[in-house]
């Protein structure tokens, strides 16, 4: 049964709006003892007490010798000149580099080892499902699943979602049950389940953002009841920065009985993810965000809630036997990944983990999380822009991105003029986010986003280019 | 006035096609390089410094002299080539031309800064569309910024184009692109390729759909609303005591449908017949 009017509009619920939401500094730390170079661990106090006006970057951990000058050499596309100018890439929320160890794992793939996995039965084969099947584990490992089977393999996030949407979705939603979810989702999270609630008659359900620009988790609390059958949120937002604290979140709606879904894209790349503590139900990832190849993202899932889920897509590899009138179906992850996956490229994703591995994802997010605060404090100072999202602080947290607007200046118009002019590459538009933007009175923001291979010149550089920029196009009008 | 012994090398000199002439804009389109110094170079080419397609096919004229004078303002290494005097144009130039002098006059401009400094320029002369017309129904799909098309059949079977965005460069490009169709026949509007358009592209794709591709976008979507005014007029033609029809964009229910193209989903154009 379908609600009385569109999913999108009709369910969506206007909830009392609370002030206070609580983060999430829990980071588990990870590997850091392996770390290979000298690099000093960063240190930021996520004290409640402490004064939120004091400096947020304690230490001069971004200068020479920071993990994103050590680090750069590790990425051959970095080192090129864009337009006659050297490359400053600040568009990794949209897609990240690939270390050299990553390009190297695919072309290894290809030309030593290339084959069909798991049917064949020679040497090639056999190789390359051992690597395949590897690079499962390495996923399973990475965000501390309990085991390699609860880990799925899908083209990317989109497909990871849209596979928990057409498989569980559908088996277990009936018309009133609800779907909660946030206006800052990506489009990936929002539609899948917009075409579920119109299948089953399942109502979908926002949640807004707080007067701090963070999704208010307040409000989801107050929303969640019996009739909540599922939780669909993003761990990390692609635009406002903000880290929600999914295992308040998880622990809230597994008291009412319904299942949860986290997007970790923003997440997974840049910081420790740990499923087990986090006790979700669904957690998806996109490979070509953490380092890894294009083509290939992952799902987990708990073992109990797989192995009763059905089919998405039918074909080879997912069946056990197949007799013409009916199928019997492999277990997970084989019976969710039908037909021939991306071998390489999920071999490629295992070479991405153990080379983020290695450097320690707390140091990843440490270090981003100094260069993300010197991103927003530069960008901040620069007149006529707005930033959206949270203002970090002592005990407000952001990602390392900055989506904004400049006064009477187009995001594309400033995105196009940096690329053109200054070789920095950032995005416009609406970051597959439109419900966000549209609630926050925009058509487009421009957003920079960093990675652990950035740098405080990179910055610096964006700055400079930027405030070029609006010059530019403030002696126009 | 002649400021040309002012001038530094290199520059470019662009000649207005608000009032065409079509020596400068020939079948085999004029390109011009004069060593004045080895490192140097001077450029003339026709290019739409005030697009007005109106003007061109309506009511043709063409330049006998031009007066060059340096553009200073925004530091262009351009010069801006006035028109001094005015005379009818025999014949308007072809789509075809157009495309192939806008191309020449990108090409020309080999600093990209240079690019997205004329686009800006095209951007200012370009008439804002009235507020009305600013709605979703207009609106092309596929684009990172916003971008409003209305499209007319007039009574003679060519095609009127009104266009607006709300980003300066991506204005800049409808400005071409309007100077280019404007009073176009509707065969030679589509006979256009996006690869056609290749050469004026500013660091953004030139192949396939993009939603940063606005001139892919903007040339598509006019093409596709052009061939619904060119059936709705062939279904008009048909009707015998047909007075006066104005077709007005498709009101969907429940919004734009899927038809397998987001720009396929869009509206259709206005359609008049007298």
């Amino acid at each position: 049964m379908i609600t009385t009017t569109t999913p999108m509009e009709g369910a969506m619920l206007k909830l009392p709006c609370l002030r206070s939401v609580s983060r999430n500094t829990n980071f588990t730390n990870r590997s850091s003892n392996s770390f290979p170079w000298s690099y000093r661990r960063l240190h930021i106090s996520a004290s409640a007490s402490a004064s939120a006006s004091a400096p947020l970057v304690e230490g001069p951990k971004l200068g020479p010798g920071s993990l994103g000058h050590i680090t750069r050499s590790d990425f051959p596309i970095l080192h090129q000149e864009i337009n006659g100018l050297k490359l400053v890439y600040l568009d990794n929320a949209a897609t990240s580099q690939k270390p050299r160890a990553v390009i190297e794992a695919l072309q290894n793939y290809y030309e030593a080892y290339n084959s069909n996995v798991h049917r064949g039965i020679h040497y090639l084969s056999a190789k390359a499902t051992d690597e395949y099947e590897s690079a499962r584990q390495k996923v399973a490992n990475f965000i501390h699943a309990a085991e390699a089977k609860e880990i799925i393999f899908t083209r990317n996030a989109t497909e990871a979602i849209n596979l928990v949407a057409y498989s569980w979705g559908l088996s277990n939603l009936k018309p009133g049950d609800e779907i909660i979810t946030t206006i800052a989702e990506h489009h990936s999270a929002i539609v899948p389940w917009q075409i579920v609630a119109q299948k089953t008659g399942a109502v979908l359900r926002f949640v807004n953002l707080t007067e701090d620009e963070v999704p208010d988790v307040g409000q989801l609390r107050d929303s969640l009841s019996s009739s909540t059958k599922l939780l669909v949120m993003h761990h990390v937002s692609n635009m406002l920065a903000s880290v929600l604290p999914m295992d308040e979140v998880i622990s809230w709606a597994h008291d009412v009985g319904a299942k949860v879904l986290v997007d970790a894209c923003q997440s997974v790349p840049h910081m420790v993810v740990d499923v087990k503590n986090l006790d979700t139900d669904f957690l998806v990832g996109s490979s070509h965000k953490m380092c890894g190849p294009t083509g290939v993202g992952f799902l987990y899932g708990k073992s109990e809630i797989l192995s009763g889920m059905p089919p998405f897509l039918g074909g080879g590899e997912m069946i056990a036997d197949v007799y013409l009138d009916h199928s019997t179906y492999a277990e997970p992850p084989s019976r969710f990944e039908a037909g021939t996956p991306a071998i390489g490229e999920a071999i490629g994703l295992g070479a991405a983990i153990d080379y983020i591995s290695e450097i320690g994802m707390q140091q990843i997010h440490d270090y981003e999380m100094e260069l993300g605060n010197y991103l927003y404090d530069r960008l901040s100072s620069v007149s006529d822009v707005r930033i959206y999202g949270p203002a970090p602080s002592r005990t407000v947290k952001r990602a390392a991105l900055c989506s904004f607007n400049v006064k009477d200046i187009h995001p594309t118009d400033i995105a196009t003029f940096l690329d053109q002019q200054h070789g920095v590459a950032i995005r416009s538009g609406h970051h597959c986010a439109q419900p966000l933007h549209r609630h926050l009175g925009i058509n487009a923001s421009a957003r920079a986003s960093l990675h652990f291979y950035n740098t405080k010149d990179d910055v610096d550089k964006f700055i400079d280019a930027l405030k070029d920029t609006i010059n530019f196009f403030t002696s126009f009008k | 006035m002649d400021s040309s012994s002012n001038l530094n090398f290199p520059f470019t000199i662009s000649c207005t096609p608000t009032k065409l002439n079509p020596q400068f804009c020939p079948q085999k389109p004029t390109f011009l390089t004069f060593m004045k110094y080895p490192s140097s170079f001077l450029t003339i080419s026709s290019i739409p410094t005030k697009p007005n397609p109106q003007s061109c096919s309506k009511n043709p004229i063409f330049f006998t002299s031009i007066r060059c004078s340096r553009n200073i303002r925004h530091g262009l290494s351009s010069v801006s080539c006035l028109i001094m005097e005015e005379a009818p144009l025999d014949e308007r130039l072809s789509v075809v031309d157009k495309v192939r002098s806008l191309s020449l006059e990108f090409r020309s401009l080999s600093e990209p800064i240079d690019r997205v400094k004329r686009l800006l320029h095209y951007a200012s002369i370009l008439p804002p569309l009235c507020e009305s017309a600013r709605v979703q129904e207009n609106r092309v799909l596929g684009c990172t910024t916003q971008v409003w098309l209305e499209v007319r059949m007039n009574s003679r079977g060519s095609m009127n184009f009104s266009v607006d965005s709300d980003s300066e460069i991506t204005k800049g490009f409808c400005s071409c692109l309007m100077w280019v169709f404007d009073g176009a026949e509707p065969e030679e509007i589509l006979s256009v390729t996006a690869e056609d358009l290749g050469d004026m592209n500013v660091g953004l794709p030139k192949k396939g759909r993009s939603r940063v591709n606005t001139w892919h976008n903007v040339l598509f979507s006019m093409q596709n609303r052009t061939k619904d005014c060119v059936q709705e007029r062939k279904r008009a033609l048909s009707l015998e005591d047909l007075h006066s029809l104005v077709i007005r964009p498709h009101e969907h229910v429940g919004g734009p449908s899927a038809n397998g193209s987001y720009l396929e989903s869009e509206p259709k154009c206005s359609f008049e017949v007298k």
